[in-house]
């Protein structure tokens, strides 16, 4: 019978030593990843033939828009959602995004994107005590066609994931987030902020602690144009540096 | 409210940066230039050369201040900086990571290499004046070597790599270029620049040597 082989890296609670385990399901066609996880949870035995607890992991959009299924598929950050089964070698090896805390096998906690994201204030203030902006914000399309390509971030992971700046041992806020500064600087709201998100910027784990590796913008699911966002706030911290040295312009 | 120059992280990064293109990736290409006048002869490259440079008024100043200082504090910076990355040679094959890691590991190389090289030249010929004297004759005897030649090849070359793309990734940091087409472009020009020092540095060391 035609089969389809898994090996996959497991690991009981967050402190427990990891190991990996082989599965094989029955072929078929036009499976992807996270079906294939939920055939080997209805029958989690091993190819051993050992009857072992469910493999945990995470999905939720089963669409590629929310980031919750990422994890390392043959070696290289993915959605396990998106990722077709029938295009991949095999046996296929399954593990946990490295640079996030394991939480149960292929679960991990991304939560520090979240604390990195308000470390360098990526919200907008839309309220304030007085009305904030008179009639809706314009915005040029060519400008609105650009701040699109970043709005589909969904804080995955995978850019951290081949970073080799960014880890659990680094203050290194990582691509995603100096991305959503980019983005909401470009904001005609956001923008009233700008000053304060790039001196966050400027701080520790900042913008100056990218290598230039690039690795980022090659994985990137959603084509994210990385390095022109890490390009374009480097432009835009070398001008708030003079401007914090040498006086404003205007 | 903090500012940028409050903190000191960002102004020490933009400075390491500074320092690596001015002035020691400027010296590297002046140095490599004064040295491919090697191909005119022992007389000329004694004389002209190397005694003009040992005529220059403040000299010892300028080799302080110019040259020593913002090596060693650009080389310190960078040894700390090693601190903030991971080793993850295997993964990810993409051409700037591979670059990424030569940049850093060509940084503890050259340092090395410098230790060697300016311990045997400049440094030595404070205690033996024949060094002083005939640097010409020194330079021939240790570069026929064909171990210490190769050693220099790799200097040169390593030392090559890293300002270049030093000067690539540098024009990211700053600013300079934001667009994949213009870091594109931008890292075709870097290509040309270590093609035209290597060979410049190279057609200095065979002049003392053929
Ligand atoms: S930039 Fe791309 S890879 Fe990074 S978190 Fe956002 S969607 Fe994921
Ligand atoms: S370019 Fe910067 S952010 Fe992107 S992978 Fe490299 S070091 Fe990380
Ligand atoms: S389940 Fe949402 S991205 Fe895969």
């Amino acid at each position: 019978m035609k089969t389809i082989q898994f090996q996959i890296r497991r690991q009981d609670d967050p402190y427990s030593p990891p190991y990996w385990e082989s599965f094989s399901i029955p072929f078929r066609k036009g499976h992807n990843v996270v079906s294939a996880l939920m055939v080997i949870r209805e029958n989690p035995v091993t190819r051993e033939g050992r009857r072992v607890d469910p493999v945990a992991w995470e999905f939720n959009c089963m669409e590629e828009v929310c980031g919750a299924c990422s994890m390392v598929i043959n070696g290289l950050p993915r959605q396990a959602c998106s990722t077709l089964v029938d295009n991949l070698d095999q046996p296929i090896r399954l593990e946990p995004l490295s640079k996030f805390p394991v939480i149960r096998d292929l679960m991990v906690d991304r939560s520090r994107i979240f604390t990195d994201l308000k470390r360098v204030r990526a919200w907008i203030e839309i309220d304030g005590a007085w009305n904030i902006h008179r009639g809706a914000p314009r915005v040029s399309p060519e400008a609105w066609k650009e701040n699109y390509l970043y709005s589909r971030c969904m804080s995955c992971g995978c850019c951290m994931e081949v970073c080799p700046q960014y880890g659990e041992d680094q203050t290194f806020v990582g691509p995603a987030t100096l991305a959503a500064v980019r983005l909401m600087n470009a904001h005609p709201t956001g923008s009233y902020h700008k000053t304060q998100r790039l001196h966050a910027i400027m701080a520790e784990g900042g913008l100056s602690d990218c290598g230039n590796a690039q690795n980022c913008v090659r994985v990137c699911p959603k084509q994210i144009p990385l390095t022109t966002a890490i390009g374009e706030l480097g432009r835009e911290v070398t001008l708030q540096m003079l401007r914090d040295l040498f006086g404003k312009s205007e | 409210m903090q500012t940028s120059i409050h903190n000191t992280h960002f102004l020490l990064r933009r400075l390491h940066s500074l320092l690596g293109l001015l002035p020691v990736g400027g010296f590297l290409i002046f140095h490599l230039w004064e040295n491919s006048q090697s191909r005119f002869g022992p007389a000329h490259y004694n004389e002209q050369v190397v005694g003009w440079l040992q005529g220059l008024n403040y000299l010892t100043l300028l080799e302080i201040f110019v040259i020593a200082l913002p090596l060693l504090l650009h080389a310190g910076y960078g040894l700390l900086i090693l601190r903030s990355g991971h080793n993850e040679w295997r993964r990810n094959p993409w051409l700037h990571h591979r670059l990424y890691l030569l940049q850093r590991i060509s940084g503890i190389a050259i340092l090395l290499f410098l230790l060697f090289h300016v311990g045997w030249t400049r440094i030595w010929g404070i205690w033996e004046p024949a060094v002083k004297a005939d640097l010409f004759g020194h330079m021939q005897s240790i570069l026929s070597q064909p171990p210490i030649f190769l050693l220099y090849l790799l200097g040169l070359l390593l030392s090559l790599i890293h300002l270049c793309n030093g000067l690539w990734t540098m024009a990211i940091s700053w600013g300079l270029t934001t667009s994949v087409q213009a870091q594109r472009r931008w890292f075709l020009f870097c290509i040309a620049l270590f093609v035209l020092l290597s060979a410049m540095g190279l057609h200095g060391m065979l002049g003392f040597i053929l």
